[in-house]
This record gives C-alpha cells, structure tokens and sequence, in this order.
C-alpha cells in the first residue's frame, strides 16, 4: 500500500528527516515510537502533504506517486491524518465541515454525496458508537472542545470517511484513561485487510490498546531498529537512549 | 462644479412646494456646503476616504438635479422570503408606499417637505442633503405598537440614471414602548452616480429599533449613509451593516445614549473585492449613566479593496457606569488590500468599563491544510474559513428572518 524509499525533508534548511524507508501493506498496523524531535511529526505532514517542506526521495501510495499529488487529493485517495493539535475553526459548525468533507471525498471518488438526511443517520450512529456527544456536533468545530473531545473528534471523522491508510499522529497525548480506551475501539472497529495504520506515539501505553504488527523506532530522522509489538515494552524498559 | 450646483438648487427649490421659511434655511445650508465643497481627507474624519477626490475621479458632470422620468418598478427585486411593509425610493423619488400588514391607526407617514427637522450642522454632506433633499418621508411609530411585520426601505435606481446625485431623507419616529425592525436595501441597476441618504431616528422610552443596512448588489454608485440615533431611558438600537456592493460607500453611525438604560448595538461586515473601498464610521456618545455600546465589525479584503473602521466611544462626565466595547476584525487575502482602523475613546466619567481591540491578518495556513487534508479544495477550504469569520458578526443580528436573508446573500450554508 505505502512504501517510502530514502525518504528526506528539510525545512528552512534543516534536515528533519534523513533517509527514511518504511513499508506497509494492506491490513497492517505499524507504530512509529521515538524521542522528541525524532521526526515523527515531520513524517504525518509530509505524508499528507502540508507545505513547507523540502522533500527528496521516493514514496509510492497505492502504486501513484504520493508526492505529486496536492493535500486534498492525497486524501479523496483514502489517506487520513489524525492531528496531534486539532485545529479550532472559528464559525464552522462541526456537522456541516463533517459533511463538506465527506461529500467532497465522495464526489472525487465519483460516488454519490450523501444527503442531509442519510448523512445525519451516519454520523449519528459512528458518534454513539464512539460515545460522543451528539450536541457537542452542532458546535462549532473544536472550539472551545476539551483535549480529549478534540482527539475524539479525529477519530470520529476518521470513521466516517473510512480511510484506507489512517496516519494517527500522538493521538494518545493528553487523553485520559477512558478517552484512551474509546478511541482505541474507534480505531479497532476500523480495522481490516483493506485498511492500515500508522501510529505515531511517544509511549506504549496506546500500544496495549492497538496492538501494532510491526513497531519501528525513529530517532535522528532514521528507522533506527524495526521489529512486532514486543520492541515496544523494551523501549518502555530501556528508553530510547540504548538505542541511539 | 459649484455652477452646475447653484443652477440645480434654484430647479429643486422651483420645483418643491416650500414655505419660506424652509426655502431660506435650504439657502443657509446650500452656503454651507458650496463654501468648501466635498469633504477631501485634509478633514480629519475623512482621512481614509478623500470623497472630493473619489467623486472627481468616478463621475463626470455631476448633476444634482434629478428630472429623469419616473420608471416603473421592477417588483421582482422585492424580497419574497418574508412578508414584509414597503417604502419604495425609486431613482431617489417615493414611488410606492405600503403598510398593509398593518394597523394604520397606529403608524403615522408624512412626505411634507416643510416638515423635515434639518439637523444641525454635522457636517458638509449632512448640509448638502438639507438643501437639496427632494424626497422626505417621515414614520411616527405610535405608544405601545410594534409593526406586525419589517419594514423593507428599498433605494432601487435603474439603469437611465447616471452622473446625477440623490439626495434622500427618512425620519423615523418610535414612540414610548414601540418596536421597529427596518431594513434599508439597496437595488442598484445604474452606474456613476452619488447617493446621499440622512436618517435620522429618535427612538422614546422603553422602544426597540432594529435597523439593517444591506448594500448587497455589485454596483459602481458612490455613497454616503449618515445615520442619527437619539435614544431615550431604557431603548434599544440595534444596529447591522452588511456592506459588499458599491464602489465606494461610508456609512456613518452618530448614536447619542440621552437616558439611563438606553443601549447600542453596532455590528457588521465588509466583505470587498476588486477596487472597492468601504467605510464605517461610528461615534458613540454616552451621555447618561448606566448605558451601554457594543460594537464588531468584520471585514474580509481581497484584491486591491479598502476597508476602513473608524469607532469612537465618547462618555461624558455624567455617563457613569458605562459599558462600552469596540472590537474590529479583517482579513487582509491579498497584498494590495489596506485596512485602517481608528478606534477612539474619548472618557470624562472616572466609573467605566470601555475597551476596544483590532487585529488584522490573513488566513491561517495550518487550518487550510487542517480542511484540505480532509478533503476539502483549497479555494472551498478558504470559503468556509471565511464565511466563519464573518458569521460571529452575523450572529450578532437577533431578528431570525434576516439573519438568513443575510446568511443567503454571503452565501453561508447551513
């Protein structure tokens, strides 16, 4: 599905990323765990896309080029980003961008846009699935919404668009014990051989939720050491520093 | 300019059934006016906006006298979302009057010219106006009565006038207890031409004025919009101008808070593209204790536009405990935009609570790339931010029904 080749990207002139090469295929899980500043950050960005960066290397999404294609594009192809600060929009109300986005994604893919009728039954069964407040979707998008509701709202569009490869960047931070645990449902229910994941996370914690196939520690812009779930708790045992 | 105007105000006073009186107090302000001409920006409060200059350069020959013939009404152009009371200024003459929604015991309308209360002096188009007003209407809104429905001033021109100012005025007269929603619609179908509206509203105890201002249709007209509003004990003005289709236009606000209680209400909107350059001007005088002044205007500038906000909060020395805010917001989308804002607190009571603030800036990055990456384009990511931006002013407008009408004409979806 995804397989990035020596992947580089600098930003004002400092490398952040040094030659990354990771790969995914349909159906897989893989963390990203490193230490601050690793570029963990840096790697959901440029996956889907944001501006800025000076990138080089190869990165094949679904056999298309992923770095030729523009930001929305990258996600009417089913890539997802759930940010680790959701951005607070002033004036837009949460259902109606839900339903923009969705319905956009959906025309790019030449499928029918949904209503406002069926949409509002889809996304009134994902946010009970996900024990989200209805009320809190009428507001305006996460402002004034607590940490975890943000990170929940990711999740919950998450579900509703189904994207084929969801990037979840420190989608655990700030979030309590029981956010933790529905937001892991979340992600669990949307697990199949179709769709993938890469979870980015300073801590195992999220691990023991979403059980990765694979983990890979990034440190210095670098796939240092790869291995299953178990590299996780070493890490958690030894920190990064062996490692490095 | 000034011979064309002298030949002009001799045909509208010829042409008006004047008292004498009237005829030498039009004199008095005609003077007033030919002295020193437009307002250009060596005068204080037109500094963002050299109106001799903009005049000069966007109209040739400009008459003051209007002596085309009086066109039909094209009817479609009424707003048909709500039932609603018409006055209707064609090419800036009364062609149609009507409140059949309501009790018309309780409402009272006079076009007497001889009636028109001049203001004071208040500045060189104030006294324009004055001498050459050809159109005057006046509402009386009676004790305890609140019109059934809105009332809708349509200002419609057709596309035969051109090169001419009009110059209009409307009294408004809300007695105790009384309540008014009014809005004042703009229908431009001609171009180059200067508009001058002076209304004034005195609005009595315990009444509620609703006054929307909607210059909506692209149009290349210049005007000027002056608006007087005398409050009493424990009235209410609330006030919305969504300002986004003439070339040039200021609308200017003077609210005098006379009586305890009494408060205003300012908000609205300029959302400018190409070479337009808007102005809202407003000054705020608290001159009783315990009243109140809210003000948020938003502006959104692309291209090469111009945005202005001038805001004054004045508080006399008796005005103790008042609260008055001011607070301007705009979005600058493109290099050769300007914004200025000039907020102005002027404080002789030592017991307030005032406070202004301005921010200007472009559209943030991180929240584009925040809705494209959800799929969203660029230029609809840019819509929905922008429409964001203005719908906390929108918000601000109590009355549900042109609230809407307002969202519809943004193009704000819900």
């Amino acid at each position: 599905m995804l397989q990035i080749k020596n992947l580089k990207a600098k930003i004002d002139n400092k490398e952040i990323l040094k030659g990354l090469n990771l790969e995914i295929k349909p159906g897989e899980v893989h963390a990203i765990m490193g230490p601050n500043g690793s570029g963990k950050s840096t790697l959901s960005n440029v996956l889907s896309g944001k501006k800025g960066y000076t990138v080089s290397g190869d990165v094949t999404y679904l056999d298309e080029n992923l770095l030729d294609l523009e930001i929305e594009e990258r996600a009417h192809k089913g890539i997802f980003l759930a940010f680790q600060y959701p951005l607070e929009i002033p004036g837009v109300n949460t259902n109606i961008f839900l339903k923009t986005s969705l319905n956009a994604i959906k025309k790019a893919k030449g499928e029918k846009e949904l209503d406002a009728i069926e949409f509002l039954k889809l996304v009134k069964q994902k946010a009970s699935e996900l024990k989200f407040d209805e009320k809190i979707l009428s507001r305006q998008l996460n402002v004034g919404f607590s940490g975890g509701e943000k990170k929940k709202n990711e999740i919950l569009q998450m579900s509703i668009l189904n994207p084929k490869l969801s990037i979840l960047d420190e989608t655990d931070s700030g979030l309590d014990i029981d956010a933790l645990k529905i937001v892991s449902e979340g992600v669990n229910a949307l697990r199949s051989k179709e769709s993938s994941f890469l979870i980015i996370t300073h801590y195992q914690r999220l691990l023991e939720y979403i059980k990765p196939d694979f983990v890979h520690v990034l440190i210095n812009g670098q796939i240092v050491k790869s291995g299953g779930s178990e590299l996780a708790l070493e890490l958690e045992s030894k920190g990064y520093e062996s490692l490095s | 300019m000034i011979d064309q105007l002298k030949i002009d105000f001799d045909k509208i006073i010829g042409s008006l059934e004047l008292s004498i009186e009237s005829i030498e107090s039009r004199k008095k302000y005609f003077n007033q006016f030919a002295k020193n001409g437009f307002p250009n920006k060596r005068i204080e409060d037109w500094k963002f906006s050299d109106l001799n200059q903009i005049i000069s350069s966007n109209i040739e020959n400009l008459r003051f006298h209007n002596d085309s013939e009086l066109s039909k009404i094209d009817e479609t152009i009424f707003i048909d979302k709500f039932e609603h009371n018409k006055i209707v200024f064609l090419n800036g003459i009364i062609s149609n009057i009507d409140f059949s929604q309501e009790d018309e015991t309780k409402i009272s309308l006079t076009e007497d010219l001889n009636q028109n209360e001049n203001f004071k002096e208040v500045n060189p188009l104030v006294s324009l106006n004055n001498a050459l007003t050809a159109s005057y209407i006046r509402l009386t809104v009676k004790e305890d009565y609140s019109l059934n429905k809105p009332l809708i001033i349509y200002n419609i021109t057709t596309r035969d006038l051109k090169s001419t100012a009009l110059n209009l005025k409307t009294d408004i007269v809300l007695e105790k207890n009384s309540s008014l929603k009014v809005i004042n619609l703009f229908d431009d179908n001609s171009e180059n031409n200067f508009i001058n509206i002076v209304q004034n509203f005195d609005i009595a105890k315990d009444a509620i004025l609703k006054n929307y201002k909607i210059d909506h249709k692209k149009n290349s007209n210049i005007k000027y919009f002056y608006n007087n509003i005398n409050l009493e004990k424990n009235s209410i003005s609330e006030n919305f101008i969504f300002s986004t289709g003439s070339k040039f236009i200021k609308n200017e606000i003077n609210c005098n808070l006379n009586d305890e209680y009494s408060s205003a209400f300012i908000n609205g909107i300029l959302n400018l593209t190409n070479s337009q350059h808007h102005e809202i001007k407003t000054n705020i005088n608290h001159l009783a204790e315990n009243t109140k002044s809210y003000q948020l205007i938003k502006s959104v500038l692309n291209d090469n536009s111009k945005g202005i906000y001038q805001g004054k909060i004045y508080v006399d020395s008796q005005a103790q405990k008042t609260n008055g805010y001011q607070l301007s917001k705009a979005l600058l989308l493109n290099e050769n935009t300007e914004f200025d804002g000039k907020p102005e607190l002027e404080i002789y009571a030592d017991d307030v609570k005032c406070s202004h603030g301005a921010t200007s800036g472009n559209l943030d990055e991180d929240a584009i790339f925040y809705l494209m990456s959800r799929g969203l384009s660029h230029q609809q990511s840019k819509e929905l931010l922008i429409n964001g931006f203005l719908l906390d002013a929108v918000e601000k407008i109590t009355d549900i029904e042109i609230k809407n009408l307002i969202k519809d004409m943004i193009g704000i979806t819900e």
